[in-house]
């Protein structure tokens, strides 16, 4: 596989309808209309004590990605009321058409005391056209059980043989390293199916195995199928350091599956890497596959997790 | 109604020494009866840490079966720890609901964790025992009862049943968070799901008992027995706020069931309230109610949900 790199798209630290904010457009995912590519992000503002809160919006291009023609007017879904598992951000927020209406499945984030935080899957559904989306209630719909104890979220869904199928991450661990002040955590690709977009089975497994070391952090997994195939794109990462060591940071890695159940890891045909000396030079994060007409597109953010952006890659082989 | 007597405090945690786990509070009383004692499976606390916050374990004390009054055996440690780093149960398992499943006892519990725009958050934990409920493992490092879309935070009281084969959880889910001047307070209300593994559960997705006292009512420990054809559900409730002192504080409500599913509400029937003085004349809540050698008696917690112990009634008659 060979991605061709055309550049940073969008940048929310310049744009003047995003002035508001503080930066970051993380996680950009695509929703493809007849007129348009909506892209979803989550951007950032601070609370009241100075901590981030991610906040959802969009920019709209034109169906052939150069140029941006509208932008979202407000967040497209407030933030949870107290107490409640996406009280202090969604991020990130995954959208999918079923029949008339738009779903997304967002991850909701909630600070806690012992660990910076919580997160759990949950469900949001539009019915103007993803303008404004409403949660279908207050709790999630993917969310910690027994052998995934924490950390569930970066939910991606679509529609396969009769199954809906969600890919998500949930962690295995917190830890305090020794190289580091905090806890940090290890998170895994998991998968589950579902009849009814509402309820889910889990799979209860780690569907792709850890190449860097046991302690591998995986994340946002996106899958689409093109060639009688399903490919997976995620990112990945070492579980410390990784935030300022550029040899540490996230890439981007590649599994294929042809049964939906087994997937073969082969980093080596992912075809994208960090450019050195450029936006993208540190790290790759957040990937999101799609296609327009009869290309494949791939979003994806770059340095410093995507403060400053996220670019844009065409698949050419 | 019923009429229950009061037969007194049966087991306060000042009582205990040695034991630096068990300072204060004993709560949520649950039994399980052996030949010659019964064993009262307990929540309780070490002394407050320097920010004045508590843990909680859970334990239990045997009482010999002749006389509950005489106290055979207090354990020796918590039948559990407390969960890893940023899981669901790192700061408290309580309270905790046993049942002896053929050769094995299990346990469901509530598991504590701090956040930081509310207190805390509690999900529902499941551990088993193979040496009598000395000891339990946990079935999993995560909670066995996940948050739904309609039951958002503070899955806790867990209270399981086996019936005609089926596994039964009452437990309670937390409805909102009252803002309260910056001092959070949680509305919570009783619920249910069955299971054919008691692993994989299925939520009935309603609240079982209207409210009586407010909108905001919160209820607690929805403790089922099966007696005279019926499904009996005793159960605690007070006000959402203010509920620290007589006033507000925990009462003992009651409610009957054909079939486990429907219920139908009549305090009127319950047959026990606060007394005019002692240990139990502010709130009497956590009932937990069960029968030994042909009566039936009730373990409640009396005033500050617990902080002395708990005390026995026993029932006039039958359910």
């Amino acid at each position: 596989m060979q991605w061709k790199k055309l550049g940073k798209i969008f940048d929310p630290t310049i744009h003047p309808a995003f002035k508001r904010f503080v930066g970051y457009a993380q996680s950009p995912q695509a929703l493809v209309l007849s007129d348009r590519i909506r892209i979803y992000f989550s951007i950032r503002e601070l609370d009241k004590m100075g901590k981030f809160l991610s906040q959802i919006s969009f920019v709209d291009f034109d169906l052939t990605l150069t140029s941006i023609i509208a932008t979202a007017e407000t967040s497209v879904i407030g933030l949870g009321e107290l107490g409640t598992f996406d009280e202090h951000g969604i991020f990130p927020f995954s959208p999918v058409i079923i029949g008339d209406a738009i779903y997304a499945y967002t991850c909701g984030w909630s600070r806690r005391v012992s660990v910076a935080v919580e997160t759990s899957t949950g469900l949001v559904i539009s019915k103007d056209g993803g303008l404004n989306f409403e949660r279908l209630g207050t709790g999630p719909v993917l969310t910690s059980t027994l052998d995934e104890p924490f950390l569930v979220g970066d939910s991606f869904v679509r529609f396969y043989n009769g199954f809906f199928h969600m890919w998500y991450i949930f962690g295995t661990k917190w830890d305090y390293f020794p190289s580091e002040d905090a806890p940090d955590r290890v998170y895994k690709i998991a998968h589950a199916t579902s009849k009814d977009r509402i309820n889910w089975i889990k799979e209860s497994r780690q569907i792709i195995e850890s190449k860097l070391n046991e302690d591998e952090c995986q994340a946002l997994p996106t899958v689409l199928y093109f060639g009688n195939k399903y490919h997976m794109f995620f990112c990945y990462r070492y579980a410390t350091g990784f935030r300022k060591k550029m040899e540490r940071g996230y890439r981007i890695g590649y599994a294929f599956s042809t049964d939906l159940i087994n997937w073969f890891r082969q980093d080596d045909e992912v075809g994208i890497d960090v450019s050195p000396g450029n936006w993208d030079a540190d790290m790759l994060c957040y990937p999101n596959v799609f296609q327009c007409g009869d290309k494949i597109y791939m979003v994806y953010n770059g340095n410093e997790f995507g403060k400053y952006g996220f670019g844009l890659a065409v698949l050419e082989e | 109604m019923l009429k229950w007597n009061k037969l007194g405090i049966i087991f306060s945690p000042q009582e205990a020494v040695g034991r630096d786990w068990l300072q204060e509070f004993a709560q949520a009383p649950s039994v399980l009866i052996f030949p010659e004692f019964i064993r009262v499976y307990f929540s309780c606390r070490p002394g407050a840490d320097g920010n004045g916050q508590y843990v909680s374990y859970s334990s239990f004390v045997d009482l010999n079966r002749k006389n509950l009054f005489e106290i055979v055996k207090l354990a020796e440690q918590p039948i559990l720890s407390l969960g890893g780093l940023g899981t669901f149960d790192e700061f408290g398992t309580y309270p905790v609901s046993v049942y002896r499943d053929g050769e094995n006892v299990v346990a469901y519990y509530g598991g504590w964790t701090r956040c930081e725009s509310v207190p805390f958050n509690v999900g529902v934990g499941m551990a088993r025992s193979i040496d009598s409920g000395v000891t339990f493992e946990r079935a999993g490092s995560g909670p066995v009862l996940p948050y739904t879309v309609n039951e958002p935070f503070i899955l806790s009281g867990p209270k399981i049943r086996k019936f005609n084969d089926l596994w039964f959880l009452y437990y309670i889910a937390g409805k909102k968070w009252i803002h309260n001047n910056g001092k959070p307070e949680p509305v919570y209300r009783i619920r249910m799901a069955t299971s054919q593994d008691g692993t994989n559960w299925n939520k009935l997705d309603k609240d079982l008992i209207p409210t009586k006292l407010e909108e905001d009512e919160c209820q607690a420990s929805p403790d089922v027995i099966y007696a005279n054809g019926k499904y009996h559900m005793f159960f605690c409730y007070r006000y959402s706020l203010n509920y620290r002192g007589k006033e507000g504080g925990y009462r003992v409500g009651y409610a009957y069931s054909d079939d486990c599913f429907n219920w139908t509400r009549d305090d009127k029937k319950v047959g026990i309230d606060i007394s005019d003085s002692g240990w139990d004349s502010e709130m009497i809540s956590y009932p937990h109610v069960f029968e030994l050698d042909g009566s039936t008696y009730m373990m409640y917690l009396g005033n500050q949900v617990g902080r002395f112990g708990f005390g026995l009634a026993k029932l006039d008659g039958v359910l």
